[in-house]
């Protein structure tokens, strides 16, 4: 391939500062080395995670190209990777599977050793970059950085897919639809027959519909003070439909009377607000309830009365769905090539990456659920 | 026997009101109505929530009714059964149960619980199934708590709350049972599930967090890491199973930050058993965060437990249990026979015995931290 070896200059979406608008720019990005793959990015979305870090993240991150859900074609690789060829289709990922290290040979986890989470999650980048831009370093971002047309990433943090499947449809496995969707299926384990209550209806909740439908739950509530998006809920699997708004009080006794004084068996909170978190614990049955979380803040701490726990419900966390990456992202591009899980009906603005900062105020001001960016042609 | 079908009068620790000493009384104990045991009690253990009751009231425990019996770890012989009781008759060895088991209710039937709901309110607020108590004192009547009161000569409870044991127990032993010993051994094999060849962490080394060292034992765990601030405790810790001590007093850092170093990332599984906010948050810290399980086993009513949400974002697991998640009317006899056949310990548990009227005494050693378990022989 022409560029193959040396450096190319291209377009990525630069986030100089925190809280300022991203900037168009040239930048250059070098050769993958050991163990790295280059990629041109197609398609990428935006989550709520390259929101905050642009809002509240820690200065030391910065400058940085953002975005961490795309998905593309490998155009060179580094030595010693084999599994990798110019022109496979891929999906980086911001978690890592090295299949190696005490993590990723446990089945209860999906962290990695070799993550950059592993250390540096305070500033949700690896000091060191494959990206320069007037002579400076621009952070990447999770270790992915796809508003960019070209972006470098370890092996280990890369899924092949399959060779037909719709790459301006499947990025959005790279993040918000595996996490919500593995929230429910693989964390929570909601079970046939169940009754589910879902809080925040954004692409991440969304999914987590999707998934206590496609597990068999018989009910699932949708919970979000926004109720424009309950006409979608229920595309995805939504049985009943809540806004704590329209309630004088707490939506956890709602939900506790609606199922006859049992709360529901799975609650996964999609939110990132630390008391829709205590909400979702407090709405689930004594005994046996399970609540997941799912959103994500490092802004507040998280309350809730002990009591809870020992009467019986389980409280846990989930990270991409509790999906070990490399693994599951191609079998959920095949899910989503054989009908299982909907991809489509989470887009709902479509974009070219010069118009990013337009698709950030979208996501702000919760407009649609997904936009796609067209990255490169 | 002679004292069937009538008012029984005998000796009872009556606590009239909050943070005072227990009161040996003269008390009416009425037969047993419909469904009910009346039980001559032959021994009791005293349990942490005895005296929380009593004492922190407003604090760690919200207002609860007086004047009341206490005690709700203890084991007996069927005095005489009401109508309808068929399970058990006169003279049967039997300890009552802090949770009922109806067998009938969603609870019971579901594999995941044994918080059965039946005559759930009347007992937490003290009372039998038909809104009343069995016990009387100077025409006053007296609460029993939650509808057992171990500590009273004669007790009546209903027949869900009370199982039928093994005619060989040694009732100053399997008394345990009845609470301590069946919640935290409980905590660690139903509900942290620990598994073989791991690493646990037990917070606090009173009765409950001993018998978690046990049931990590139990399970097969390697390592297994006591931590209480009294070092004296770490004796017998060892005589359970643990193997490893960290006293908190004697590092700088933060206990949670001592245990991940030691175990390279954090433990598998981290059992709190003081019941205070502050050591969950630091067993919850102390945990893998690679599907590491932290269990709540100390018990508080109150009290908040803050977290950052990240910390359990990462993939680990927060719960919590009551008696040990154990199906308690077919599982306390279970227990005894792992006792009678030597799987278990309870002799050791056991380091004081005294009598009811001592039994402000046995409050004090448990409280100034001199104890594990007295055994109040009646």
């Amino acid at each position: 391939m022409a560029t193959a070896g040396k450096v190319i200059k291209c377009r990525a979406a630069v986030a100089w500062e925190p809280k300022a608008p991203l900037m168009m720019e040239e930048i250059e990005v070098a050769p993958p080395q050991e163990g790295e793959i280059r990629i041109k990015v197609i398609a990428t979305g935006l989550c709520h995670t390259d929101l905050y870090h642009l809002v509240d993240g820690d200065k030391r991150g910065f400058p940085v190209v953002l975005g961490h859900e795309s998905a593309g074609v490998v155009e060179s690789v580094g030595p010693g990777v084999t599994d990798y060829k110019p022109g496979d289709k891929v999906i980086p990922l911001f978690l890592s599977q090295c299949g190696k290290c005490k993590f990723c040979k446990c089945p209860k986890t999906n962290l990695c050793e070799s993550s950059w989470a592993t250390k540096y999650h305070d500033i949700m980048a690896e000091p060191t970059s494959r990206f320069t831009c007037r002579g400076q370093t621009i952070l990447q971002f999770m270790g992915t950085s796809t508003f960019s047309e070209y972006t470098v990433i370890n092996q280990n943090a890369v899924a092949k897919i399959d060779e037909n499947a719709p790459l301006d449809r499947v990025f959005l496995l790279g993040c918000g639809i595996t996490t919500g969707y593995g929230a429910a299926v693989n964390t929570a384990g909601v079970t046939p027959g169940s009754v589910c209550a879902v809080f925040g209806l954004g692409a991440v909740g969304l999914a987590a519909v999707m998934g206590c439908k496609n597990a068999g739950a018989s009910r699932i509530f949708a919970v979000d003070i926004n109720e424009k998006k309950f006409e979608k809920a229920k595309v995805f699997g939504a049985t009943d439909f809540l806004n704590p708004k329209a309630y004088n009080k707490p939506i956890s006794e709602v939900l506790i009377e609606m199922t006859n004084g049992g709360g529901v068996d799975f609650s996964i909170e999609c939110t990132g607000n630390t008391e829709v978190m205590r909400s979702a614990l407090e709405s689930c049955a004594k005994g046996w309830g399970v609540s997941v979380v799912v959103g994500w803040t490092n802004v507040q701490d998280f309350s809730a009365k002990p009591i809870q726990l020992i009467y019986g419900k389980t409280w846990k966390g989930s990270l991409f769905g509790g999906f070990k990456c490399k693994d599951s992202v191609p079998k959920l591009v095949r899910d989503y090539m054989s009908g299982k899980i909907m991809l489509d009906e989470f887009i709902t603005h479509k974009m070219n990456l010069e118009q990013v900062n337009d698709a950030i105020n979208l996501m702000k001001t919760g407009q649609g659920i997904r936009t796609i960016m067209t990255v490169s042609k | 026997m002679e004292t069937e079908g009538k008012v029984i009068k005998c000796k009872a620790a009556v606590a009239w009101e909050p943070g005072k000493p227990l009161s040996i009384e003269d008390v009416e104990v009425a037969p047993p109505k419909a469904h009910e045991v009346r039980i001559k009690m032959v021994a009791s253990g005293i349990c942490h929530t005895d005296w929380t009751f009593l004492h922190e009231v407003g604090k760690t425990m919200n207002p609860q009714p007086f004047p009341v019996v206490l005690g709700h770890e203890g084991a007996g012989v069927v005095e005489s059964v009401g109508p309808g009781v068929t399970k058990m008759a006169k003279g049967d060895k039997v300890i009552p149960l802090v949770v009922p088991q109806c067998g009938q209710c969603e609870r019971c039937l579901s594999p995941k619980t044994n918080l059965c709901s039946k005559n759930w309110e009347k007992t937490q607020q003290c009372l039998l199934a038909d809104g009343t108590s069995r016990i009387t004192c100077k025409n006053q009547q007296v609460h029993q708590f939650i509808a057992i009161s171990t500590f009273s000569e004669y007790t009546v409870v209903p027949e869900d709350n009370v199982t039928k044991i093994h005619p060989d127990a040694p009732l100053d032993r399997v008394c345990l049972l009845g609470c301590g010993v069946s919640t935290g051994y409980g905590a660690a094999v139903n509900t942290g599930k620990v598994e073989s060849g791991s690493t646990c962490a037990v917070f606090g080394l009173g009765a409950v967090g001993l018998a978690a060292v046990m049931g990590c034992k139990a399970a097969g765990a390697t390592r297994i890491i006591a931590v209480d601030i009294n070092s004296d405790k770490f004796e017998i810790a060892k005589t359970f199973g643990a193997t490893e001590f960290a006293n908190p007093k004697d590092h700088s850092k933060p206990i949670q930050e001592v245990l991940r170093e030691l175990t390279n990332g954090g433990v598998d599984y981290a059992l709190e058993c003081v019941g205070n906010v502050g050591v969950m948050r630091a067993a919850v810290e102390a945990c893998s965060p690679a599907g590491g399980v932290c269990v709540m086993v100390g018990w508080t009513r109150m009290g908040e437990l803050t977290l950052v949400s990240e910390d359990i974002l990462l993939g680990k697991t927060l719960k919590g249990s009551y008696f040990g998640g154990w199906k308690s009317v077919e599982a306390v006899p279970k227990l005894v026979q792992e006792y009678l056949s030597g799987k278990i310990l309870l002799d050791e548990f056991v380091t004081h015995r005294l009598t009811l009227d001592q039994i402000n005494e046995a409050f004090d050693l448990m409280i100034t931290g001199k104890s594990i378990r007295t055994v109040i022989q009646m």
